[in-house]
């Protein structure tokens, strides 16, 4: 699909009629170089389609890590009016509130002395269970509640396990919970299979990286996030695990049955939808906000489990030091105001970024506007980002999430020997301890596009503004 | 006759069978293939019923439930016994072994699925979440 029209140097346009049935048109937040690259796979055709969603406002909106995914593209951003629009579990993902949550640590890489490094890394990797399944996905924390934490989020933990701090909750995007959450709503095999995964990595493209801070751009936000040069940081990137899988899998069936009875027609069954006021949307929406809450309480639990790596390698002081930055979603869709009215914003894949000053965002970082992470890929940097006041005017509050996959996993494992891979890492610095050779090549850094032009493209755009920059020196993968 | 589609997000597996039974007991030899399960015939048994709008749907779900039993009692299923399938609801004895398969399939996507009539038999194709 090459009808993409330049509106300006960061974004283009698919007008209406590129697909049928299009209400709006699609744009993408990219350069030249960028959307050749985009279009080596189908995810405008998604996005187009994506456009054809009844009660979809402005334009379908992809960031310039956008990559194919099912139905709806990674990468992608929908916002759909709140009393006629329709509310798409697609929209969200299988990986309900996937996100990152970015750890502080007291200590500055240098104070990584003799095998310090290594100690580190192999700890964190014992301490962390990995894997989608088998032992490793089952070792969630003992005397969790999963019904208060589909309910409370991370704040269940704090109060039942004395894990995680009011402070850290106030640096968690929501809270760490969305209040309409219902437990009722979320299936009983939802449940069995989130049960014992509350604190669990599991696999893919999710990973724990220890990373140093090596360029700070914008002095205040840094000082304000805590975050100075030098010093090392944990980056945890995780989600709902199986339940939310489940959650997104149940609603997807039940909506595609009910299509016919709103009088709903979709280029595509993965964009399966209902009405957000009708009885499925309710249902789902009160189901993924459980499962949101849950995947908050996971991060919360990895960060735990951080905490007591470090504690064991560098000492208990480290430990109750090392905070919370930030705990943020990019696979979420939230009910929020924008240019004077209420939109449901999907985010697949996009993370939001409230620019300074909105009310959503601690009050710590008022005058830095709301932390974004940016994962790269392991070998290469990660950003931390701030929001900016034109991801309002142009996003619906919303900046990219990664550096977005170029490569299938097929196409790169065929590609990359996952022990070559590892032994390049380390030769460049980064310990690696990953459970797999096979998954550790399928997220090579080969497989994904330059992070730093994404992140050059939403800087450009107004979107959000780079904070500082950081580079992995450890990693620990499912 | 099945085989595994390269595909960005995931893997798609594609289906080509002579009746609407052999697709369905081609995913349960891909799927014991794709959880590393040798198809030899085992003893242990499970019933399966399923509900779904369509044929598609219904493929769907069956590769759901197949997956479902892999991750939750390591049962992995190898030979379809019996299949009585309706326009939309299923039911089936399937026979396989208890292992400890790895739970590669964390969900079952309708994108692009299809499920019908082609040529002298059928085709068809579904995407994995893995």
């Amino acid at each position: 699909m090459s009808e993409a029209q330049r509106i300006d140097d960061e974004l283009w346009e698919l007008p209406v009629g590129t697909v049928p049935g299009m209400r709006v048109p699609a744009r993408v937040f990219a350069d030249a170089e960028l959307l050749a690259a985009i279009e080596q796979d189908r995810s405008l055709e998604q996005l187009a389609n994506v456009a054809t969603l009844p009660g979809i406002v402005d334009a379908a909106l992809a960031m310039p890590d956008i990559h194919q995914g099912y139905g709806f593209p990674v990468g992608g951003v929908a916002a759909t009016d709140a009393s006629e629009g329709v509310i798409s579990p697609g929209g969200v993902g299988y990986d309900i509130n996937c996100g990152v949550r970015l750890l502080a640590l007291p200590l500055e890489y240098d104070e990584l002395f003799g095998d310090r490094r290594e100690r580190l890394v192999h700890e964190l990797s014992r301490n962390v269970p990995v894997g989608t399944g088998g032992k490793g996905a089952h070792e969630g924390l003992k005397g969790a509640n999963l019904e208060r934490v589909l309910s409370l989020g991370p704040r269940a933990l704090l109060e039942d396990l004395g894990i995680g701090s009011d402070e850290e909750l106030s640096f968690t995007e929501s809270g760490g919970c969305l209040d309409n959450a219902d437990p009722a709503a979320v299936s009983a095999r939802a449940r069995h299979r989130g049960a014992n995964q509350i604190g669990t990595l599991g696999s893919g493209n999710h990973f724990l990286e220890l990373q140093r801070v090596e360029a700070i751009y914008e002095a205040d936000a840094a000082d304000a996030f805590g975050l100075r040069l030098g010093q090392l940081t944990v980056l945890i990137h995780s989600g709902s695990r199986g339940l939310g899988h489940q959650v997104c899998t149940d609603f997807v069936k039940r909506m595609d049955e009910r299509l016919g009875h709103y009088g709903i027609e979709l280029p595509d069954r993965q964009l399966s939808c209902a009405p957000i006021d009708s009885p499925e949307g309710q249902d789902y929406l009160k189901a993924m906000a459980a499962a949101a809450n849950f995947a908050w309480a996971n991060r919360a639990a990895l960060a735990h489990r951080v905490r007591e790596a470090v504690g064991s390698v560098l000492g208990s002081d480290a430990a109750r030091n090392t905070k919370t930055v930030y705990d943020v979603a990019h696979n979420v869709a939230k009910l929020e105001e924008h240019a004077g009215g209420t939109v449901c914003v999907h985010r697949k894949g996009a993370t939001r970024a409230f620019p300074p000053g909105h009310p959503e965002i601690p009050a710590g970082y008022a005058r830095s506007g709301q932390p974004v992470f940016i994962p790269g890929s392991m070998g290469t940097a990660s950003y931390v980002l701030a929001g900016r006041p034109g991801a309002m005017d142009r996003s619906f509050g919303t900046t990219c999430h990664g550096a977005g996959r170029r490569m299938s996993r097929t196409a790169v494992r065929k590609a990359i020997d996952g022990g070559q891979l590892r032994r390049r890492l380390e030769a460049s610095g980064i310990v690696v301890r990953a459970l797999s050779a096979r998954g550790l090549a399928e997220e090579a850094p080969e497989a994904y596009k330059d992070v730093d032009r994404v992140v050059e493209i939403v800087e450009r755009a107004g979107l959000a503004a780079r904070v500082a920059r950081l580079r992995p020196v450890g990693v620990v993968k499912g | 006759m099945y085989r595994w589609v390269d595909h960005t997000a995931e893997v798609e597996l594609e289906i080509e069978a002579a009746s609407e039974r052999e697709v369905l007991e081609e995913a349960v030899r891909a799927l014991a293939e794709l959880l590393g399960i040798e198809t030899a015939r085992g003893d242990e048994r499970r019933t399966i019923s399923l509900q779904a709008s369509d044929r598609p749907a219904l493929l769907a779900a069956w590769i759901e439930e197949l997956a479902f039993l892999a991750e939750s009692e390591g049962f992995v299923a190898t030979h379809v016994i019996d299949a009585d399938l309706r326009p939309a609801a299923l039911k089936a004895t399937v026979t396989g072994v208890l292992d400890e398969p790895p739970p590669l399939v964390k969900a079952v996507t309708y994108h692009r699925m299809t499920f019908e009539p082609s040529g002298d038999g059928y085709l068809a194709r579904v995407i994995l979440d893995v």
